[in-house]
Formats: structure tokens, sequence, C-alpha cells
């Protein structure tokens, strides 16, 4: 016995350290001048990367603001709109309920690039290209299929009785809904809006497009530099990249969890 | 009545789509006539996009530092720099001119096929190079390399911006004589195999190095009017070929593999995994001294017969909204001021565009006093040993050729 929880944990650190150092190794690059071969460590370090991220003139962090800020409110509007299709899909049954849930998947089956050019085009018909409007709306398009997908297996979990007992007690859909739905399904929130969150963040090709140019998120400064094959600066690019992740991801977490005072009933 | 009401709203979402597009006026030939001084007050106060490749930190950092700065300070112009490669900025244009709306480009960084592209597809505002004075002023307009772009006439639809030309790049430490020309390369490469290659191409820097041996093998001046026929260009270029064919197998890993972008290349440098590099940006390799990404021990070198150059243009998209402030734009890039900035390898190491005859003794002593980098050439040894490149649509058809025969 014992000694087979020694190989599982033989096994778990080398997944965590697998799983980690490649991020170590985008710490060292960010500070590394220059890091031949057949030396072991960078011979010389420097600042230039970080020194670029952080100084105004370019504009990185101003950017990075406001890539934060736009993913902030895809992520609220996409679960706005994932709360009632996840509730509808995984409470209620209905005809074709198989069907449409494979259908909410579509936009991650079928590559928005695939579809992007058609979007683009309508969208400088109805006049919101170039808009931010425009731009978060197309993050809908990848992000929706998560946070429904999410939030189903959410609903299936915690099901309608709780709320038929508060109907029974009298309370009226919007109290039902605030102090019965939301704090059941808050773990479920945590979840599905960091991945809302990371992949709205992440977007590159669609912001691209339909910002065109007007725009500009952090990972648009960021992959000029990662093509352009610049390891410093695209080692930093991408350090700032993370931690600004995290730091966004706690805050969303901790924000939720003491509003709602949740315990962990089930994690996803 | 739900269910009508739902009708209704699909009904309205179609007809949005179907129904109104914009259209936008054609300011731009009146701007034209306008006198420069009242294209200088209308640009006054405003913002203007600049799009262009986003890749190289130091090339940013000038449009960011020097640019930006000096145009608000001159013309209250507020920059806006977008880092977008350029067939992003083509599709784009493409999708709007498609449409007919107004654009939100106003300068575009463009040159070569591209600039091919763009003018056949009448996404491109002019002529306009008449109108700025400093074009006027510095710019010998008669020079093939003004007049043309990669072998197709310019006709005033983009300004020069900056030359380039191709330059090898090797480590002192590990290379005891130069090449200079394609055989000494041959002999340098068998007595070191693996540690020279070159990236394939379509990259940008592969394919003009293959260009560059073609040129030291054959000579350059029958392609200047060759037709784009595939047959005669493969018969031209067979002994090229043959020579590739002979140097594949004492490459980076037998040839077996290239270096897909010239990012690679210069990383494998940069480790010392190969002892060569080369690049089309002559000052290129003094930059990556100057960050640490190169050895001290650094340096460029070209051919005796000669390396290709070209120039890179700046142009406005027919759709631009500001094209008054984009003119501004470009007219200061062509001071003597930006030139020079942009020569300093300190910032970004460009080489000037602007005639050598046409400046007067100060402004050319602010030439000749900036320092040129550790690692980098001489402007009269580079322009001494400059051909032109080959005609845009015989570009494509010779990468073609190589990848049947070479890869």
């Amino acid at each position: 016995m014992k000694k087979k929880s020694n190989f599982f944990a033989i096994i778990m650190h080398i997944t965590i350290l697998l799983l980690i150092a490649p991020l170590l190794i985008l710490v060292v690059w960010s500070f590394s001048r220059s890091w031949s071969w057949p030396y072991l460590l960078p011979q010389e370090f420097g600042l230039r990367g970080i020194m670029h991220v952080l100084h105004p003139s370019s504009r990185a962090l101003k950017n990075l603001l406001f890539s934060i800020r736009l993913s902030m409110i895809v992520t609220i509007i996409t679960l706005i709109i994932s709360i009632p299709a996840a509730k509808a899909l995984g409470v209620y049954n209905f005809k074709g309920k198989g069907f449409f849930k494979v259908l909410v998947l579509a936009p991650i089956i079928v590559p928005p690039v695939a579809v992007a050019m058609g979007i683009h085009l309508t969208f400088i018909r109805l006049g919101i290209a170039n808009t931010f409007i425009g731009v978060v709306l197309v993050h809908l398009i990848p992000c929706l299929p998560y946070g429904i997908r999410i939030l189903t297996n959410v609903f299936e979990i915690v099901g309608e009785s709780m709320e038929q007992q508060a109907k029974v007690l009298g309370a009226n859909p919007i109290q039902i809904f605030l102090h019965i739905t939301l704090p059941l399904i808050a773990p479920g929130l945590i979840s599905a809006g960091s991945l809302v969150f990371i992949v709205s963040f992440s977007q590159y090709f669609l912001t691209f497009l339909i910002g065109g140019g007007r725009i500009i998120t952090f990972p648009m400064m960021m992959f000029p530099y990662i093509q352009s094959g610049d390891r410093m600066m695209a080692s930093s690019y991408s350090l700032v990249f993370i931690l600004a992740t995290l730091v966004v991801l706690v805050i969303m977490e901790k924000a939720i969890k003491s509003y709602y005072g949740t315990k962990n009933y089930f994690y996803l | 009545m739900k269910k009508l009401f739902v009708l209704l709203i699909v009904a309205i979402l179609t007809m949005n789509l179907f129904g109104c597009s914009q259209t936008t006026e054609a300011s731009g030939e009146d701007l034209l006539e306008e006198s420069w001084e009242s294209i200088l007050q209308e640009a006054e106060g405003t913002e203007v996009s600049f799009y262009g490749w986003g890749g190289s930190q130091r090339t940013n950092d000038w449009i960011d530092n020097f640019l930006a700065v000096r145009l608000k300070e001159e013309y209250n112009i507020t920059l806006n720099r977008v880092p977008m490669n350029i067939d992003e900025v083509l599709n784009k244009l493409l999708g709007e001119k498609q449409m007919n709306v107004m654009g939100t480009t106003d300068v575009v960084w463009i040159n070569g096929e591209n600039f091919y592209t763009a003018k056949t597809n009448d996404l491109l505002f002019g002529p306009f190079t008449h109108k700025l004075p400093n074009f006027n002023q510095y710019i010998d307009a008669d020079s093939v390399e003004v007049k043309y772009d990669f072998g197709f006439p310019v006709e005033g639809y983009e300004a020069p911006y900056g030359k380039a030309q191709f330059v090898m790049v090797y480590d002192e430490a590990r290379v005891e004589a130069i090449p200079q020309n394609h055989k000494e390369l041959m002999e340098l490469v068998k007595n070191n195999p693996g540690q020279f290659t070159y990236p394939a191409p379509p990259d940008f820097t592969g394919s003009a190095f293959i260009r560059n041996i073609i040129y030291d093998i054959v000579g350059y001046e029958q392609f200047v009017n060759m037709e784009a026929d595939k047959e005669a260009i493969a018969k031209e270029i067979q002994p090229a070929m043959d020579y590739l064919k002979e140097l594949k197998p004492y490459l980076w890993r037998r040839g077996e593999t290239y270096p897909a972008t010239i990012a690679q290349l210069h990383n494998m440098y940069a480790d010392k995994e190969v002892f060569m590099t080369m690049g089309y940006n002559p000052n290129e390799a003094a930059g990556k001294i100057a960050t640490g990404e190169f050895p001290e021990t650094t340096n460029t070198f070209v051919f005796e017969n000669g390396t290709i150059g070209n120039t890179h243009f700046l142009a406005i998209p027919e759709n631009a909204p500001n094209k008054a402030g984009a003119l501004a734009v470009i007219d200061f890039i062509l001071t003597v001021e930006a030139q020079a900035s942009k020569y300093d390898p300190n910032t970004w190491g460009d080489l000037p565009v602007l005639d050598n005859a046409r400046l007067n003794a100060e402004e050319r002593e602010v030439f000749s006093n900036i320092q040129i980098g550790k690692g980098a050439l001489p402007q009269d040894v580079l322009l001494e040993h400059r051909v032109p490149e080959m005609p845009a649509n015989l570009v494509p058809i010779i990468e073609e050729i190589w990848m049947e025969n070479i890869l």
C-alpha cells in the first residue's frame, strides 16, 4: 500500500514538473540577453523585454488593462446568455434536446476562421466593424459554447427541486433566481467564467479582423514578437499575459465566493 | 402573438443585413487639388492610423518614441501604430472595398508583391507623391529604386520609406575567411558541414538568398524584362539549382530540413547551432548585437558581385479616413531629421532614401556624423554592391522551382 502511494506521488510530482518547467523557461528567457549552446544557463541577463512592456510609450500596459476590461464584459454577457440556455438544456425536457446540445458546440467544431470573413462583411454592413461592440459580439461566438456546456452540467446536477420548493413557499421568480439559483450554481459560474475569460482574453484573429486595428488588445501586440522570433520580447509579453490572467481569475473566484459564501459543493 | 413577434424580430434583423450599406464619398480627388498649406491645416490635430509589420522592437520603438512624438510637436497629429501583417491589411482593404465603405487605415507600410496586389485591385489612393514638398526636394524621382518596386511601376502611388539590402551575417570567431562569391561559399560550407543553412522559401529572406545565388551565378540583367514563363525561367536558373543541389548535403542536418522562417535561423545562429545567418536589413545584425541576441563577434558581408537591394514604401489606401493626415505624416518621414534618426543604429538603423546629390553640405553632415553600429557595413559599401530586385511576378515562380527541385 505504502509503495503504491509513493508511486503515485512520484507520478504526480513529475507531472507538475512537466507543467511548471516550460513556464520557468519563459521566466528565464524574459531576462536573458543571450542563452547559447553549450551553456546550461544564460550568460547575460537584461531588462530590455520587461522595460519595453512596462514603458508607457509602448502602450502595452494600457492595452493590457483594455483587454482585461473587454474580456470581463464578454464574460459577463456570456454568462447572462448561458444561464437560461444552460437551464433549459440541463433541466427541461423538450424535443430535439440532444440536437441543440450538439448545436451549441458548433462554434468550436466549425473553426471561427471559416466564418469570420462573412461575419466581417456583415458587421461592415451593420456599421459595427472596427467598434468595441463588434469585437464583444464576435468574442461571444467562441465563448458561448464553453459557458453553456459547463453550466448545463451544473444545472443537470442541481436540478430544479430547490427552485420548486421556493415557489411552493411563495417566492417570486426574481427572488428564486437571486436567492436560490445563483448561489447554487456559483461554483459553476466560477469555472465557466474563468474559462470564458481565458478564451476571450487570448483571441487574436477575430479581434484583428473585426477590430480592424481600432481595437488593439494585448495578444495583438504579443503575436508579432512571437512570429519574428524575438524570444526575450515574446517571453516578456507572455509572462505578463499569464500573470494578468492569473490575477484576474483569482480575484474573480474570491469575489464570487465571498459574495455567496459558497463552500465547495462540487468543483468542475 | 408570440410567434408573430419572433417573426417580426427575425425579419428586422435580416433586413438589416441586406439593407443599409453605408457608402463613402470620394473626398480624395479634391484633396490633391488643394494647396499643401491647406492640406497641413486639415491634418492639424487629427489622428493617423499607421498599419505595418510589428515584429521588430527597434522599428516599433522608433515609430512610438520618435515619429509619434515629433508628429505631435510639429502638427499636433496623434499617430496610432497598428501592428498588423501586410496580408491581413490587404484582406481587410479588399473586404472593405467590396462593401465600398470607409476604412480605418491611413498609412500602410508596403512593397513588392503586396503593392502589386494593392495597386492592381485599385486599393490605393494617388498618385500623391508629387504633392509632398519633401519628396520633390529630396527624392530622385527618376531613380530606378523610386520609380519601380520589384519591377512594377510605382507611378506615384507610394512614397519611399527606407532601403533594405541583403547581407550575409557571420560569426568572426568561427568563420576564418568570408566568401566573396558563390564558389567560395560552397568551399566554406563543404569544409564545415552542418554549419550553414538558409530559410526555405516562401520565407522572404530565404527566397532573397536564392535569388542572390542565381544573380551570382547567371547574372541579373536578363531577368529585368523577363516574361513570367516558368519553363524559360527554369532553363535560365538551372545552373543555380544545380549549385544548390550540390550544396544541400553539406547544410545543417544534411539539408533534409530547412528552417521555416528567418526568425528560426536567427535563433539558431544566436544559439551557435550554425555559424552564419542572413538578413534583408543590413543593420539588423548590428541591432541584434546591441540587444545582446547575437554574439559580439558578429559581422556582415556582401558578395563582390553585389547583393539584392529593395526599397520599402508607404502608401495611402483609397478608403483612408484621414488622407490629409496621412500625407503630412509621409512628408514628415521624408525630412532629413526623420531619415537621419531612422538611419541611426541606436534607434532603427534603416537606410535612408534621400538622394545624396540633393542634400546640402550641412544635411550631408548630419548623415555622415551618424556612427554606424558594430557589425554593419557603411552605406557607400552597400550602395556599391547593390543590384535591383527581380520583377515581383517572377519571385513565386522561382520559389516553386526551388520546391520542386531542391526540397
